[in-house]
């Protein structure tokens, strides 16, 4: 039998369709359908001048703008030659690894969703999300499209009282929620049951399909961009790349967790050694010049390897410009998770690859 | 054994609730519908419910949140509106999805163009509030609004915006972003001071 599910339904995140042959219950193969979200956003990048697509990248992955805008500006400031100046770099550091607490607490939220705990769990996490969305908008204006970074530095300082807000977040509040989030969920017979041994993707698996972030790392891989290809500051903070090793739902579900104790460990050290100083090189420009070239910013987004691609030919505006979109590429192991499984587990396998439709259709 | 780690989890849950009852009791009439109950639940240490009942109650927006953008204009003697903007253009170049219109002034008689627009328009519906027109003027005269509740029920009619619309004076934008506003306006002091101390210079 084959079944649609979605794709105007919930449990997809999004408008995302699943088209599944079904054996009684037992799911004989999976075809993930994709495409209703399609904003042409990198033809678009063609039409726009190079700051112009800074606000565009936020649409990409829309819970974690921060990251989206680091990556997109990695690549411009390699092919321009230019490096932001230190403050702006913790600032930078600052916002990727709060924007990753924030994209795993959504994730584990509304993975618990999938498994049916309607809304408690993920309401305790979108509690923590919104304090760290308070600072966002503090320091860039918005809550979600932050639009904060530019090339060679970020928009603006840091207002006042910010860094009280961040610190007392850091070090009192997050690691506190966090532990209660653990003890909330972690040894739940209900959770337990449902997740392990659930979509099970092998290390081998992993690497061939080209999956990158927690998905790849649960299976137990080590491999984080933060560590392999170390960009930005990232080579000056002792952290802990986090692997699991079973590659099941409850293996990413902890490695999430694990991975936010580990962005609180980095932000700690931000905090001690964040420099004063400019916050951008030079004087801000409408209209930056690229010389001509290609270049590949990338950087270890919450959800895996997040790649621009950018070619210029000296013109105002890229001719061309390509996003590796980590939620994308992850999807197409679903099929491979999914398949021998129940139907019911679908929902939970989708949850846990956390994709972000903004970012699979762009 | 079995169910333990559902019960321990439930306890969680549980104390939530019961916080909520006891800050309520704690806080009596002071906890909903006034600004020390708002800023008190907004706060990192917050206890119990943390929910702000919207119509009734508005979160404080910082100073660098970002709506729609508005035009600044000085209010002249006989209270005239002397927009700041002269029609250079930037922020309609510099914005993403295009939606920013302006007319620029020519003089009658010569035919030459004069710094001030003749008409300014902003498709709100288009806007996507990413800052960059106010980042980037170089005459400090668009920024943007705090004003977040423009909802309306004609597109065509109510949300194109015209430079009446738009115009908002001096000592608005000095209300809702005193910093930058006082940064702005240090700036453009020491600039008039360094021009002053040229010009004696050059004669």
């Amino acid at each position: 039998m084959i079944v649609n599910l979605g794709p105007q339904h919930p449990s997809t995140h999004g408008v995302f369709r699943m088209v599944v042959v079904l054996d009684g219950e037992t799911i004989v193969d999976l075809k993930p359908v994709f495409g209703y979200l399609h904003r042409n956003h990198e033809k678009i990048g063609e039409r726009c001048t190079w700051l112009q697509i800074m606000p565009f990248t936020d649409r990409l992955d829309y819970i974690s703008s921060m990251s989206n805008n680091f990556g997109y500006a990695l690549a411009v400031e390699r092919l321009m030659g230019i490096k932001p100046p230190e403050r702006a770099e913790y600032i930078r550091v600052m916002m990727a690894e709060l924007t990753r607490i924030v994209s795993h607490l959504v994730s584990i939220g509304f993975l618990l969703n999938d498994l049916g705990a309607y809304f408690t769990p993920v309401l305790y996490a979108l509690e923590e999300r919104e304090l760290i969305l308070d600072i966002f908008e503090a320091v860039s204006g918005s809550r979600m499209m932050c639009n904060y970074f530019r090339f060679g530095g970020v928009a603006r300082d840091l207002p006042e009282g910010v860094l009280e807000k961040v610190k007392d977040l850091v070090f009192e509040r997050l690691p506190r929620k966090i532990d209660e989030l653990d003890r909330y969920l972690t040894r739940n017979e209900i959770v337990r049951v449902r997740t392990e041994g659930v979509g099970v993707l092998t290390a081998e698996q992993a690497i061939a399909l080209s999956a990158t972030g927690p998905v790849l790392r649960a299976s137990g891989v080590p491999y984080d961009i933060r560590r392999a290809d170390p960009y930005s500051i990232y080579d000056r903070f002792e952290f802990d790349v986090a692997v699991r090793y079973h590659g099941d739902v409850y293996d990413r579900y902890l490695l999430r967790l694990d991975e936010i104790r580990q962005s609180i460990r980095i932000l700690k050290q931000v905090l001690k050694d964040l420099p004063e100083g400019p916050v951008q090189v030079g004087k801000p420009q409408w209209q930056v010049r690229v010389p001509a070239g290609e270049s590949y910013g990338r950087v270890e987004g919450p959800k895996g390897e997040l790649g621009y691609y950018i070619v210029s030919n000296g013109k105002p505006n890229p001719w061309r410009y390509h996003v590796r979109a980590p939620s994308f590429i992850n999807l197409t192991s679903l099929a491979q998770m999914a398949r021998g499984g129940k139907v019911a587990d679908v929902v939970v396998i989708l949850g846990s690859i956390d994709i972000v439709l903004g970012e699979v259709d762009r | 054994m079995n169910g333990l780690g559902i019960i321990r989890g439930l306890w969680v849950t549980f104390k939530h609730f019961i916080l909520t009852y006891i800050e309520d009791i704690r806080a009596g009439k002071k906890r909903y519908y006034t600004q020390e109950g708002i800023l008190a639940r907004t706060r990192s240490d917050v206890r119990g419910a943390f929910t702000i009942q919207y119509p009734e109650e508005k979160y404080p927006v910082p100073e660098e949140f970002r709506y729609i953008p508005f035009l600044v204009y000085e209010e002249g003697e006989n209270r005239e509106k002397n927009y700041r903007c002269t029609s250079c253009g930037i922020c309609a170049k510099v914005c993403p999805p295009q939606c920013i219109w302006i007319v620029r002034t020519t003089d009658p008689n010569t035919g030459k163009p004069i710094p001030a627009p003749a008409e300014f328009y902003i498709d709100v519906d288009i806007c996507m509030n990413c800052g960059l027109c106010a980042e980037y003027c170089p005459f400090d005269a668009i920024k943007m609004d705090h004003d977040y509740e423009i909802a309306s029920y004609n597109r065509f009619a109510d949300h194109i915006f015209n430079k009446e619309r738009l115009g908002k004076p001096l000592s608005y934008y000095a209300q809702i972003r005193p910093q930058n506003f006082a940064r702005e306006e240090a700036a453009r002091k020491a600039e008039l001071e360094a021009k002053a101390a040229r010009k004696p210079a050059a004669t």
